[in-house]
């Protein structure tokens, strides 16, 4: 299992927010800030888990994760956090039971809630 | 002539000319006896030539007549006095024959005799009497009118006040009568009105405005809305003006609510990219508590939790305040000075939530900084976030939404364009009529673009669509610069 983490979101502050909670993991912490960006970088590294938001100024996160999906060889843990779907939204269940996201975080969230996901994850 | 061979030629003339007159025409003597009749009286009365003549009036004239009219009274006077009685009143119904009306005449012409003419006026009479029917009827429908009808000579002075402008304005026909209309108007407005009745003294078409009614039983003003039109003599040329005035209270607390539940429906569509927008700051404010709660952390990453909680509650709070700004302006409605670029750019602020959600870019493009209309700075605001609203429906997938304003001459030109689904031929046309929509059934009011039409016609503008199928829409608002 590899240290790279990406965490994708637009706004700046929910990049630091999530860094600052998984820095203490020892893990190496990558940020992009478009789909593109997002897509870019998951092509070129290899990452271990991505921190996924729902809508991004050019593509929607759920559009990224099934670009990973057929892309991505290695692929990577897929977490969507999003304050536009709800925990028992239909498309957030869809997503689950294909396979494109493995779980999903509501904002705002508990600091303990993400980091538990993450462990769950690496373990 | 063979019947009479005794009588000369002028009798038989006189005979005939008596005969011809269309009034009956009877002689009677002193003894109140008829001496002779015309053929018009016994054809309307019903009798013989033998029954009639040498016989007593009495005998000839229904009871009743005699006693209504007191006719042989009048007769005996007439002999008495020689003084004629002129135009005088008679009801008679001869057996079997509907009632008729006559004026009659009692005339001295000898000693001996007078002739009675009775001219049958139940025609006349008739006509007089639905004369007098239609002047009720006209006169009712003007007073059971709920809009103010007055009429008023060709300088303005008001000559006629139905019931309705009683009502409405607290004052009586007899307060108003013979004074000017514009003494009634609003101060400011006072000039405008006497220009449109000049205007009508040469104006074949009708004139419509609105403007306030005093109303000086309680200090106030009405808003009415008139229509001015000239009012012509037989010969086309103008005497006075017509006013119909409707109360537009009711209809303006109508389109009130319309705007305000129309604004909710457009605050609906929102509501997801407002989720989005919001919950972003209140994760970064929830997760900077919660790293502040920890122990052991420094003083630098202490202050910068609490900078993040700051900016982010500040964002959060912002986009409530658009929001608010939003759903409450419509309450005002005075026209006052406007920067046309602030309310757009206010409103780009409102949608931009929304356009992130469905990947859409939005351009901004102006000339110059300021550009100041007069306007109600909520309901421009609500033409605009309709309009962007639909702009980005109409871009499900993605795509741009420009906005370009140019100021031209004495307007300014606010062009929306979207890269979106456009608008059929045959719809364009339709796109601003109340009820008119794209959207499958409860989706959408179809009220949106046929309220920003009245705004931006109370606002004195225009507002247009261009677009083809498949090719994106242009809408285009034209507003006069102040």
């Amino acid at each position: 299992m590899n240290k790279n983490v990406l965490i994708v979101d637009d706004e700046p502050d929910m990049c630091w927010v999530v860094s600052q909670i998984i820095q203490l993991q020892g893990l190496n912490v990558f940020t992009a800030y478009t789909g593109e960006d997002a897509c870019f970088k998951l092509s070129k590294g290899d990452f271990s888990v991505v921190f996924l938001d729902a809508k991004l100024p050019d593509m929607d996160g759920l559009d990224v994760a099934r670009r990973i999906h057929t892309m991505v060889k290695e692929r990577p843990q897929v977490v969507l956090v999003s304050g536009y779907h709800y925990r028992d939204d239909p498309v957030v269940r869809n997503a689950q039971e294909e396979g494109i996201i493995c779980c999903f975080l509501a904002k705002p969230f508990s600091n303990e809630e993400l980091l538990s996901i993450l462990i769950a994850l690496s373990s | 002539m063979s019947e009479n061979p005794t009588k000369n030629s002028f009798e038989i003339q006189y005979e005939m000319l008596l005969n011809a007159i269309p009034s009956s025409v009877l002689m009677v003597d002193r003894k109140l006896q008829i001496l002779s009749v015309n053929e018009n009286f016994l054809i309307k009365s019903q009798r013989s030539k033998d029954a009639t003549v040498g016989r007593p009036l009495a005998e000839v004239f229904p009871l009743v007549i005699l006693q209504s009219t007191g006719i042989e009274e009048s007769i005996r006077n007439v002999f008495h006095t020689g003084i004629a009685v002129k135009g005088q009143k008679m009801t008679y119904r001869a057996p079997g024959v509907p009632l008729r009306i006559y004026y009659y005449s009692i005339l001295p012409i000898q000693i001996d005799q007078i002739i009675l003419i009775m001219e049958d006026v139940t025609e006349q009479f008739r006509l007089s009497e639905e004369v007098r029917r239609v002047e009720r009827h006209l006169a009712s429908v003007v007073e059971s009118a709920s809009d103010i009808v007055l009429s008023t000579d060709i300088d303005g002075r008001i000559l006629t006040w139905n019931s309705a402008a009683e009502k409405l304005s607290g004052l009586s026909t007899q307060e108003v009568y013979g004074r000017y209309f514009f003494d009634f108007c609003d101060l400011s407005q006072k000039q405008m009105v006497q220009q449109i009745f000049q205007r009508m003294k040469t104006s074949n078409a009708a004139h419509t405005t609105e403007f306030n009614l005093l109303t000086p039983s309680n200090s106030g003003t009405i808003l009415i809305s008139w229509v001015f039109s000239p009012m012509k003599d037989d010969y086309s040329k103008t005497v006075g003006t017509v006013v119909v005035g409707r109360d537009l209270a009711e209809r303006r607390k109508l389109e009130l609510q319309l705007r305000q539940s129309q604004k909710l429906t457009a605050l609906g569509v929102m509501a997801g990219g407002i989720a989005h927008e919001i919950r972003n700051p209140l994760a970064v404010c929830s997760s900077a508590a919660q790293f502040l709660q920890e122990n052991q952390i420094s003083d630098d990453f202490q202050k910068e939790c609490a900078k993040k909680i700051q900016a982010n509650i500040q964002k959060a709070s912002a986009i409530i305040e658009n929001l608010l700004r939003f759903a409450r302006s419509s309450l005002d409605t005075e026209m006052v000075e406007v920067d046309l670029i602030s309310v757009l750019k206010e409103t780009i602020d409102l949608v931009t939530n929304q356009a992130k959600v469905q990947k859409i870019k939005i351009h901004l493009s102006l000339q110059k900084n300021n550009i100041v209309v007069s306007g109600v700075q909520g309901l421009l605001q609500q033409v605009f976030m309709n309009i962007f609203l639909n702009a980005i429906n109409a871009m499900p997938t993605g795509g741009v939404l420009s906005v370009a304003i140019n100021t031209v001459e004495d307007r300014v030109i606010v062009r929306v364009i979207d890269t979106g689904v456009g608008i059929a031929a045959g719809e364009l046309d339709k796109i601003f009529d109340p009820f008119h929509t794209s959207s499958p059934v409860g989706q959408g009011t179809g009220l949106g673009l046929s309220i920003c039409y009245s705004i931006i016609r109370q606002h004195l503008g225009s507002i247009q669509a261009e677009s083809r199928l498949g090719q994106g829409a242009a809408i285009i608002v034209t507003l006069p610069l102040l």
